[in-house]
């Protein structure tokens, strides 16, 4: 199935060991267009790292020649040197953060531009199969685990691996005597880390999945509050909340149990590693093998060994969901598109005829249709009509190339959909959808949709051929007026005129109706109507209808029942041979009231 | 409960304060005493000592921070449900205005931040125990080193504070922007089939690079500020490290100091540095913390308008006697959606409220169960003010089903059987037989132990409401209410319903507000509400026959009915 990768990839949030491959060599290719900045970005850090590792040096340089020494200028000299790449490390820690920052966020701005161009060239069916509330956490919460990563710990992670390895390395200069004692306590350390890492996985994996279950919960409770109060179960559902949000609790107080024990743990290595270093090390100094200064840069080194392990299991959460999030945006982006374009397409032609050819079609292993057939000349109406389920919606969407036909063709003016470039087929054939849609914008905003480029006069001139442009003139601030919140300050119908208006600025050659089932205030109905008549006139119109009075005033009427075309002529034919239809229209006669 | 938490928290910090200035000072009587002074045995003796002190230190460190998460998760998951329970007891009139997406925020990442601040909070706390008992050993060996040595400290203080300071307003931004590129998002997968429709798929991208480079340039400077902060964090104790080393080293020549004391100093600033980087962080969460807290103290702090009164009345025993006597109400302080409605409906009556959309019936079924009170005049449910009742005894006595219906993700059984959770299952079936739901619950998986709901079995919209009305049967209250509740059912199934609601409807009062002329049929009397009041009643027959108005309202409706019943789309 295509969707499963995606719906698998969100079921799991730790991935495997090649899971995580895939994912860095991914985003290594991702990020080619910044390789140069990040070669720079790491010279920095690591140029600050030497610094930050300099200091030990010049404190051990300070006791030896300084002190031991009896030198009280080379003292002067170590100290200014160490406040001098203190200094540098202050500067170079500016320059690298914002260097990560600039790079960091660059990418994410891409990724999120990406990820959100390759959904809106998805087709119709993969946001039928997928949840909005799933599709929305991918391009906000996955993301913003992202951009944590990199406000948060991006720098702090490299810092310290660098910080980790030069430590390891200068100590090894030093003294390779003294730092094999001292490398003793790497293997627990190691080992406990590892540890960590695989029961925190787990006990975070079981965080993150009841903190999903809780809100799900008081989702539930929040949307359903008008019932719950309605029945006075006030009480019933504040202890379901318990039940989940106590669950959520003792899975939080489980990672505790798993950190009390490995922070201190590392707490307590580190103090070991300076009783060792001052043991071991005073006796290497009895007998000359390590100097004093050694001694004390050691204790300052055991520092940069054990604070970036620590530091890298506090940030390794961070990276781990951040790498669980990429391999969810990866999968999205791996789900192909149905709809595309092949090569070598043409535009449609601009006439209107359409031809519906033996087609069948269905999801998954269900046919929806079987055998569709049906003939519609340029600038006919036709009415589809049928029960529920029936199959006429789908008819539609395969009429305007949602979806392609398992068997058979559509064709317009000639041209196989599947043959059209895509550019072509949203110009000549445009869906209006039940509802009138509006995105947050001006008027003049959400018209434009039908045709991006238009200008405003072009807009008006839209408006105005439906014949509602002074009605929207007459808002407070006119075409300007914002319709915030999916439109709430608009009707109904005013907004199914928005929505009628787009597709008059689209001026379509095949225009596919899908009738409102809702019903319209009785001030704008009238409106849309009169609207719709303009909107339709010369153009080739399928509709989906769901009053027959629409299908008593269209050219034909086509009646689609399980999947097939049972019957097709004028109303007044079909009305005449008595077959399905007929009944349909008896029955809404007998229980319609005389006007 | 929490007092067991802060007492460990706070003994173990004290303990791990000791260990903490106790452990370098061992190190540097190792130093001079052992290495310096050549004694085998008391280097071995301080290292061993060392060793233990290390050894309590790790147990004590870890209590410390196991007391304080235990105290952060407690209050965290007291708070939220201590959250989610008032939510529920607030009044319709404040959910409507409420957006659930606010408020899932207030309960999941506000609750949060004041978690983690909790967490932080002690651990800070602890830290800065040791920096002052750091300082104070300082001071005994050396009053100018110390001042040299820990000088710096409260400039990184100060940096903090400044940091935090700005930080607020720039994270704010940075979430707003954040918000605005989500709304894109949002917008344009909920109206993907606009989006598809007219091809404006591009369209949407170009929208949503905008809002990208805007996240971006906040997330910089954001950035930028973070850039002037955090490499001080490193700094500053480099300079104090400088400083011991320099002064200190020249005591040290001077014979006023020994080696190892120096060390054990240096010791001492590496400690302080993960403290003090973590005051910074505690520091720069404070104002996020707070303004997290105030937001779900606002919450709280909104009390409920609709409430039991102060003395109850005992709701007496009634058939359902209802009577509106110059009812006004309007939303929210607006315009009055009734204004001078007065309606009694007798015990048993089954009453059709009909009116053009906006006319105010919807609003007269929501008076009853006071899911808003009224602004003037009174309900009276068997001769009793509404809102001198129990709210819970009125509720038990109104049934109301809504157009949408709301369905829990649990059974069949449960979605029912809410107004009693503990009905037996006899009950819970005979309420879905004169529902009409008997028959496709039987065909359904698991029958009446079906999970539906947004993460269960899809059921119709026609199925849904026959769930909500079984749902109030159970419920068996005196006043029904339908309010268009069966508005998505199929008319070829909608006799059968008509049938079993007659059956449901027997001794009980019914307002019925419907469009469907067979659904008016149902009630004894039927009045036409326009205006926000009653202006014409009689039987439906009778009005048909004089009132142009009802006829203009019903044609009207009419229309719409003529439709092939076509509620869900095609594609499940």
């Amino acid at each position: 199935m295509r969707g499963g990768r995606f719906v698998a990839a969100d079921a799991e949030q730790q991935l495997d060991r090649a899971e995580t491959r895939r994912v860095m060599r991914r985003l290594a290719r991702l990020l080619r267009p910044y390789r140069r900045s990040i070669v720079v970005a790491v010279g920095v850090l690591t140029l600050q790292t030497a610094c930050l590792l300099a200091g030990p040096l010049l404190v051990r340089r300070g006791i030896d020649q300084g002190i031991r020494g009896q030198v009280g200028r080379a003292l002067d000299q170590s100290a200014v040197a160490y406040l001098v790449v203190a200094l540098v490390a202050l500067f170079l820690g500016r320059v690298s953060i914002m260097m990560v920052a600039r790079i960091g966020e660059a990418f994410l701005a891409d990724l999120r531009v990406r990820v959100f161009r390759h959904l809106m060239d998805l087709g119709l069916d993969f946001f039928e199969r997928e949840k909005t509330g799933r599709l929305v956490a991918r391009m906000t919460s996955d993301v913003d685990t992202l951009q944590e990563l990199i406000q948060m710990g991006l720098t702090a992670f490299v810092q310290n691996v660098l910080l980790f390895s030069g430590a390891l390395v200068a100590i090894l200069l030093l003294s390779w005597q003294l730092a094999l004692c001292t490398l003793v306590l790497l293997p627990p350390l190691i080992l406990g880390t590892r540890w960590f890492r695989r029961v925190a996985n787990r006990a975070y994996g079981e965080v993150r999945e009841r903190v999903g279950a809780n809100l799900a919960t008081l989702q539930e409770g929040l949307a359903g509050v008008r019932v719950v109060q309605a029945y006075g179960q006030e009480a019933t559902f504040a202890a379901r909340f318990a039940g989940t949000n106590e669950a959520f609790h003792d899975a939080n107080v489980e990672t505790a149990r798993i950190t009390v024990r490995y922070f201190p743990f590392v707490e307590y290595l580190g103090v070991i590693g300076v009783a060792v270093i001052v043991g071991v090390g005073g006796w290497f100094t009895t007998e000359g093998i390590v100097t004093v200064g050694t001694v004390a840069a050691f204790v300052l080194y055991l520092n940069n060994l054990f604070e970036p392990v620590q530091q890298l299991g506090q940030i390794y959460n961070t990276v781990q969901s951040a790498g669980a999030a990429l391999h969810k945006l990866f999968g999205l982006l791996d789900t192909p598109a149905s709809i595309a374009e092949l090569p070598g397409a043409v535009d449609l032609p601009s006439s209107g005829a359409v031809a519906v050819a033996g087609v069948s079609f269905g999801y998954a292993e269900h046919l929806v249709l079987h055998d569709v057939s049906l003939t519609i000349a340029a600038g006919e109406r036709i009415a589809l009509v049928g029960p529920t389920g029936a199959g006429k919606s789908t008819l539609a969407k395969l009429i305007a190339r949602f979806y392609d036909p398992r068997v058979g063709t559509v064709s317009v003016g000639g041209v196989d959909l599947r043959r059209a470039t895509l550019d072509s087929l949203r110009h000549r054939i445009v869906v209006v959808p039940q509802e009138g849609y509006l995105f947050t914008g001006t008027i003049l905003d959400n018209v434009r949709v039908g045709r991006p480029e238009a200008t405003d006069a072009e807009v008006e001139a839209a408006l105005a051929r439906l014949g509602v442009l002074d009605r929207f003139r007459a808002l407070p601030q006119g075409l300007t007026t914002e319709v915030r919140e999916r439109g709430s300050r608009l009707s109904a119908g005013e907004r199914q005129l928005v929505s009628l208006a787009r597709a008059a600025l689209a001026d379509p050659a095949v225009l596919v109706l899908d009738e409102a089932t809702s019903n319209l205030d009785p001030g704008t109905e009238r409106a849309v109507e009169l609207a719709l008549e303009q909107l339709t006139d010369h153009r080739t119109v399928v509709v989906v209808a769901h009053r027959l009075s629409t299908a008593a005033r269209a050219d034909r009427v086509a009646v689609v029942d399980d999947g097939r075309l049972v019957e097709l002529g004028t109303h007044a034919d079909l009305v005449a041979a008595g077959g399905a239809y007929a009944a349909l229209f008896a029955s809404w006669t007998a229980t319609s009231v005389q006007r | 409960m929490q007092w067991r938490w802060i007492t460990l928290s706070l003994v173990s910090a004290l303990c791990w304060t000791v260990t903490k200035v106790a452990i370098p000072l061992l190190a540097a009587a190792a130093i001079d005493q052992g290495i310096l002074g050549h004694d085998t045995r008391a280097l071995v003796g301080f290292t061993v000592a060392m060793v233990v002190v290390g050894g309590i230190q790790a147990v004590v460190s870890g209590l410390r921070r196991y007391g304080a998460f235990r105290l952060a998760y407690r209050v965290e998951t007291d708070l939220r449900q201590q959250l989610f329970v008032h939510l529920q007891r607030l009044d319709f009139a404040y959910h409507d205005q409420a957006q659930t997406g606010m408020l899932l925020a207030r309960a999941n990442t506000d609750i949060q931040a004041v978690r983690e601040f909790l967490m932080l909070g002690p651990l800070t706390a602890a830290s800065l125990m040791v920096l002052v008992a750091i300082a104070v050993v300082m001071l005994l060996q050396s009053v100018l080193l110390a001042v040299l040595a820990l000088g710096s400290l409260p400039v990184l203080l100060v940096a903090a504070a400044r940091f935090s300071k700005k930080m607020g307003p720039v994270s704010f931004a940075l979430q707003h922007e954040l918000a605005e590129f989500s709304g894109v998002v949002e917008e344009s997968v909920s109206g993907i089939r606009v989006v598809k429709g007219f091809g404006s798929e591009r369209m949407q991208v170009r929208r949503l690079e905008a809002e990208a480079a805007d996240v971006q340039g906040q997330a910089l400077a954001a950035s930028r500020l973070r850039s002037r902060f955090l490499p001080l964090v490193d700094f500053l104790p480099a300079v104090a490290l400088v400083m011991i080393l320099w002064y200190g080293g020249h005591l040290v020549l001077d014979g006023r100091l020994e080696i190892g004391q120096l060390v054990a100093f240096n010791s001492f600033i590496l400690m302080l540095i993960w403290p003090l980087r973590m005051s910074g962080l505690t520091i720069a969460m404070a104002p996020r913390m707070a303004a997290a807290a105030g937001r779900v103290d606002e919450v709280l702090a909104t009390e409920p308008t609709v409430v039991d009164p102060p003395h109850p009345v005992a709701l007496p025993d009634g058939g359902g006697d209802l009577r509106f006597e110059g009812v006004r109400f309007g939303y929210h302080a607006g315009p009055p959606v009734l204004d001078g409605f007065d309606l009694h409906v007798r015990a048993g009556e089954a009453v059709a409220l009909v009116g053009a959309t906006a006319s105010g019936k919807s609003t007269v079924a929501r008076l009853v169960p006071r899911f808003y009170d009224v602004v003037d005049g009174v309900v009276r449910l068997d001769g009793v003010d509404v809102r001198d009742l129990r709210v819970a005894d009125l509720r038990s006595q109104v049934g109301l089903v809504f157009e949408d219906t709301f369905l829990f993700s649990d059974s069949v059984r449960a979605n029912i059987a809410l107004a009693d959770p503990t009905a037996p299952l006899e009950r819970v079936e005979r309420a879905a037989r004169l529902a009409g739901a008997a028959d496709f619950v039987a065909a359904l998986p698991d029958g009446y132990d079906t999970v539906i709901g947004e993460h269960g079995f899809s059921l119709s919209g026609g199925q849904r409401q026959r769930i909500a009305i079984a749902r109030a049967v159970l419920a068996d209250p005196r006043v029904l209410i339908l309010d268009d509740a069966t508005s998505a059912v199929d008319p070829s199934k909608e006799h059968e319903i008509r049938a079993a609601l007659r059956e449901v409807m027997a001794g009980r009062t019914t307002l019925i507000i419907a469009h469907r002329p067979a659904t008016i049929a149902l009630a004894d009397r039927v009045v036409l509400i326009d205006g926000g009041r009653v202006v014409a009643e009689g039987t439906h027959e009778e009005l048909v026959a004089t009132d142009a108005r009802y006829r203009d309202v019903l044609a009207h409706i009419g229309e719409h009915e003529g439709r092939v019943p076509v509620v869900e789309e095609d594609v499940a």
